[in-house]
């Protein structure tokens, strides 16, 4: 249904910004859903959707603890 | 084969190499169960003289001697065992200025294997730093401590006013980190070396001409300076092994468990070894007992000493009590940042107490299951360690699990181990 896109993109969180506001699983419930403590936990692989979504993620979190990166990017 | 068979067997001498001949350390040495490792005895130290009478000169570093260390395999001695030359190649793409450290700051609480090779042998691990530093065009070479090491840091001071100082090379910088354990993180490392905080942090897109640092640990260093000498790799490995007190020993890698617990006046096997420390993982004594203690033989039974940390756990001691004892342990050391190791360690110390007590109901389960969401979740590995201690701990003590599960906690006590509540 949707095309792959060129690169794999990956959504990250930097758990030192992250205060586990939520408003990252608001916004893209898609890709990320929060632990028990409120703490995103995020999809692994993003397709075209995926990504959409979790640009919304990126640009609500008021930590501004999110990114989206080339899947192959080393840790 | 059955575990009193194990010690049945005569003592074998140590595989330690011919006296003169040293690998890494000089000799073993005793020290108290917790703290820095200073030796309960005076231990031999080396000075320049010896070092060089020993070794000859140290050769420049270059990138060529990549091929060198990859012959070897020399993998990281600091735990995770990435290869050398997988960070040397990295460390070579980037072009902001970079800074070499030497990590003196073992990051499992009872290890000392590294302060042990620093009191023995500051020269070899400076060498290592050294040629790393000139191999990889380092502006800055560091040796990092723990703040309250001061018998790693009097013998690296002692070691640095013999050696000569040469033109256009870096001089050798010491740093104390905190005392706490997660200072030998090496993304805290990082950002302490640049004047931040000695906290762990998250790498975002790194920026093209950023300063860049590369960590080694201090054996893996001491390691170089041998292979640069175009030495054979010595086939050897250092251990701590944790006892009543520790004893920091260097062996044969081909020697046994059993045979390492045997040469340290060990009679009685234990039920089961905690592999790499507090954040490593259990096994049962059977399955290890005759297992060498080589990192790449392990690795094929899906096991991993990390730093070279044994400690054996009494057959008298519970295993369930043992791990809510470290759960406990590596929740009260979080570096506080971030949320799914803030809430969930401590979520799976009173998970596994809860069980060791008795009074779990079906807690496996769930214990399992935060384990799984903890997993990989934090900026550091800090929380991996604990989930890995929670998993190693249902398989090992699979008998004493259930039975605790359903409402049997078995009375057994545990080992006072240093920092661990009992
Ligand atoms: S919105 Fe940002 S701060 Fe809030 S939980 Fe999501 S990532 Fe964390
Ligand atoms: S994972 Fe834990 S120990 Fe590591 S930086 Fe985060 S809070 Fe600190």
């Amino acid at each position: 249904m949707s095309r792959a896109p060129a690169v794999t993109m990956r959504l990250r969180v930097d758990p030192v910004a992250c205060e586990g506001v939520g408003l990252c699983a608001q916004v893209a419930g898609r890709v990320v859903e929060l632990d028990r403590w409120g703490y995103p936990v995020i999809e692994a692989e993003l397709d075209a959707r995926g990504v959409k979504a979790a640009q919304r993620a990126v640009r609500a979190c008021p930590r501004r603890a999110m990114w989206l990166e080339e899947a192959d990017t080393l840790r | 084969m059955s575990d009193t068979l194990v010690f049945g067997t005569p003592p074998l001498p140590a595989g330690r190499p011919a006296v003169g001949d040293p690998c890494l350390l000089l000799g073993p040495v005793q020290l108290a169960p917790g703290g820095p490792a200073d030796p309960l005895e005076p231990a031999p130290a080396e000075d320049l003289r010896t070092h060089l009478d020993r070794l000859g000169p140290r050769p420049t570093g270059s990138p060529a001697l990549m091929t060198a260390l990859d012959e070897a395999h020399l993998t990281g001695q600091g735990g995770a065992h990435v290869p050398v030359t997988a960070k040397w190649r990295r460390a070579l793409t980037g072009r902001g200025p970079l800074t070499v450290v030497a990590n003196g700051a073992e990051s499992e609480p009872v290890a000392a294997k590294d302060g042990t090779l620093l009191r023995q042998r500051p020269h070899l691990v400076l060498d290592g730093l050294m040629i790393a530093a000139e191999a990889l065009g380092a502006e800055r070479a560091v040796v990092w401590l723990h703040g309250d090491d001061h018998g790693a840091r009097q013998a690296l001071l002692a070691a640095l006013r013999e050696r000569p100082w040469v033109l256009g090379h870096p001089a050798v910088e010491i740093l104390d980190g905190p005392v706490h354990y997660l200072a030998g993180e090496a993304s805290a490392i990082a950002r302490a070396v640049h004047g931040g905080p000695a906290l762990p942090t998250v790498r975002r897109h790194p920026q093209p001409g950023a300063p860049r640092t590369l960590v080694h640990n201090v054996e893996t260093l001491a390691r170089v300076a041998l292979l640069a000498r175009g030495q054979a790799p010595t086939g050897t490995r250092v251990l701590t092994v944790l006892g009543e007190g520790r004893a920091v020993v260097e062996v044969d890698a081909r020697t046994t468990f059993a045979d390492v617990l045997v040469d340290l006046g060990w009679t009685e096997a234990p039920q089961a070894v905690l592999l790499g420390g507090y954040g490593g993982m259990w096994a049962r004594w059977a399955r290890v007992a005759h297992l060498a203690v080589d990192e790449s033989a392990l690795a094929a039974e899906g096991l991993t000493l990390g730093a070279g940390v044994i400690a054996p756990l009494g057959a008298w001691a519970c295993g369930v009590h043992q791990t809510a004892g470290l759960l406990g342990y590596l929740a009260s050391m979080s570096a506080r940042q971030c949320g799914p190791c803030v809430f969930g360690l401590p979520s799976l110390a009173e998970g596994m107490t809860a069980l060791a007590a008795g009074r779990s109901g079906d807690g496996v389960a769930r214990l399992l299951a935060d384990a799984a969401i903890v997993e990989g979740r934090g900026a550091c590995h800090h929380p991996d360690g604990a989930t890995r201690l929670v998993a190693s701990a249902v398989s090992t003590f699979a008998d004493d699990v259930a039975a605790h599960a359903a409402g049997r906690p078995c009375g057994a006590g545990d080992i006072a181990w240093p920092g661990v509540d009992s």
